[in-house]
């Protein structure tokens, strides 16, 4: 689960998105890795594109610490750009994701989707 | 993530195992049997040795390569993948600490800012579309007749040592006809160029920003008489996408504001047209954006109409920023 710390899903450019994610009936052991990432991704008639603001990778030592139990917090500043965008052919949207990669293969994936700026349609 | 996406991904690691396992495979063979045997050696040093090394190796490269893509395709999410991808082989040159970072994804302002005009800041560069089937044309006609010159001086050689080559001389008809009319479509395409005369466009600052007004000066050179010249300001939108094999681009303008226009009117050579005129970017748009298959491009659009001349429509492109933040520490305080 992940959950946003601002008071509303609109952020500007600059400013320090807070979230917090946790996973809970998993057993700790069988976590192999942990990835949480700040992204955006382009949606609509083109080929998709990804871009990666912010990403961190947990895995072996730095999980033994890690007590999933409590909601781990993490911070960012956001860029200038680009903007979230909903235009005709191309929109634009940010969000962020965990992935928990378990032992038996199994990928548990998040993702929570958040506004960049006020410019959300086309003009 | 399919079973059927899981296989695909599995057959192709394979099969590049494989090209890199027969790369391994033949050049060691090569070399092996150059060092332990070169007198039974069948493809001898300098004829053909070093050719069939290099393609052996690059097999082997093109093996290793495309396996490990696609490996790294299976077992990193998409977004480690694209981390890694950041982190390039070659580091970008460290950027002076006057040298300001543009922001991300937004085409890169220098391409842009880097010819002075004459009366405002700078001068736009053309967009390369409408020239870009001209230089094909040219360099298409160029090579077609270098080629038929070549067989035209063989096939009269040949006919001055009294052998007629029927063959040569059929293949030539056509071959000729295509060298002329590619020609005569090259230099009526450059004449429509050069009668219709060059566009500059001239701006008072680079980047725009959202809300902002803009001076800009149109000037049309030639020696024509134009009916309507328009000048426009345009969002385009533009993604690239696969449909089966082939790669497409489609393109749509959703923003169309016009600057100026103006009525019938004649041009001489060292009297150009110049129009001056003022335009403000929306408060709301969004900001120019690249990306590897989907972009938002700005851009001045000059449409003219002219006596005995097809219409034309030249691009300028421009670059629009994101609205700059107010500073928020001391707003806060």
């Amino acid at each position: 689960m992940i959950r946003l710390l601002g008071l509303q899903p609109t952020y500007m450019p600059g400013d320090s998105l807070e979230f917090e994610y946790r996973v809970t009936n998993v057993d700790d052991a069988s976590i192999v890795a942990v990835e949480s990432s700040v992204c955006w991704v382009t949606e609509g008639k083109g080929t998709e594109d990804l871009g990666v603001h912010y990403f961190q990778r947990l895995s072996g030592n730095s999980l033994a610490s890690i007590d999933w139990s409590i909601a781990q917090r993490v911070a960012c500043p956001l860029p200038l750009s680009p903007l979230s965008y909903e235009g005709k052919l191309v929109t634009i949207s940010w969000c962020v994701r965990v992935r928990f990669f378990l032992s038996d293969g199994t990928e548990l994936m998040a993702q929570q989707p958040f506004y960049l700026g006020t410019v959300t349609r086309k003009v | 993530m399919s079973g059927w996406w899981f296989i695909g991904s599995l057959g192709e690691a394979l099969f590049f195992a494989a090209v890199f396992l027969l790369g391994v495979f033949l050049s060691s063979v090569l070399i092996t049997w150059q060092v332990m045997s070169p007198s039974t050696q069948v493809i001898k040093v300098f004829h053909g040795f070093w050719l069939f090394l290099g393609v052996s190796l690059s097999f082997a490269i093109l093996g290793v390569v495309g396996f490990w893509y696609r490996v790294l395709k299976v077992v990193t999410s998409d977004e480690h993948r694209e981390v890694i991808a950041q982190r390039r082989l070659v580091a970008e040159p460290a950027r002076k600490q006057s040298q300001k970072i543009p922001p991300p994804n937004i085409p890169d302002l220098r391409l842009f800012t880097d010819s002075p005009g004459a009366r405002l800041a700078f001068r736009l560069p053309s967009h390369l579309r409408e020239n870009s089937g001209l230089v094909a044309t040219g360099i298409f006609a160029m090579a077609w007749n270098a080629m038929i010159a070549v067989f035209i001086v063989y096939a009269a050689g040949s006919l001055f040592a009294s052998r007629t080559p029927w063959q040569l001389l059929l293949l030539l008809i056509p071959g000729i006809y295509i060298g002329v009319q590619s020609a005569r479509l090259f230099f009526r395409s450059f004449v429509r160029t050069i009668g219709i005369g060059s566009t500059t466009v001239e701006i008072e600052d680079l980047p725009l920003f959202p809300g902002r007004s803009y001076r800009l000066e149109v000037v049309q050179y030639g020696r024509l008489v134009i009916k309507k010249i328009s000048v426009r300001l345009v969002c385009e939108e533009e993604s690239t996408y696969h449909f089966g094999t082939d790669v497409r681009t489609e393109r749509q303008i959703v923003y169309s504001q016009e600057i100026a226009t103006h009525g019938r009117d004649r041009i001489d050579w060292g009297y150009p047209l110049r129009l001056e005129c003022q335009f403000s970017v929306p408060t709301e748009a969004m900001h120019s954006f690249q990306s590897m298959h989907n972009a938002i491009h700005w851009k001045i659009i000059v449409d003219g109409e002219a006596n005995r001349w097809p219409s034309y429509s030249r691009n300028f492109p421009v670059v629009v920023h994101p609205q700059p933040q107010p500073n928020r520490t001391s707003a806060a305080s």
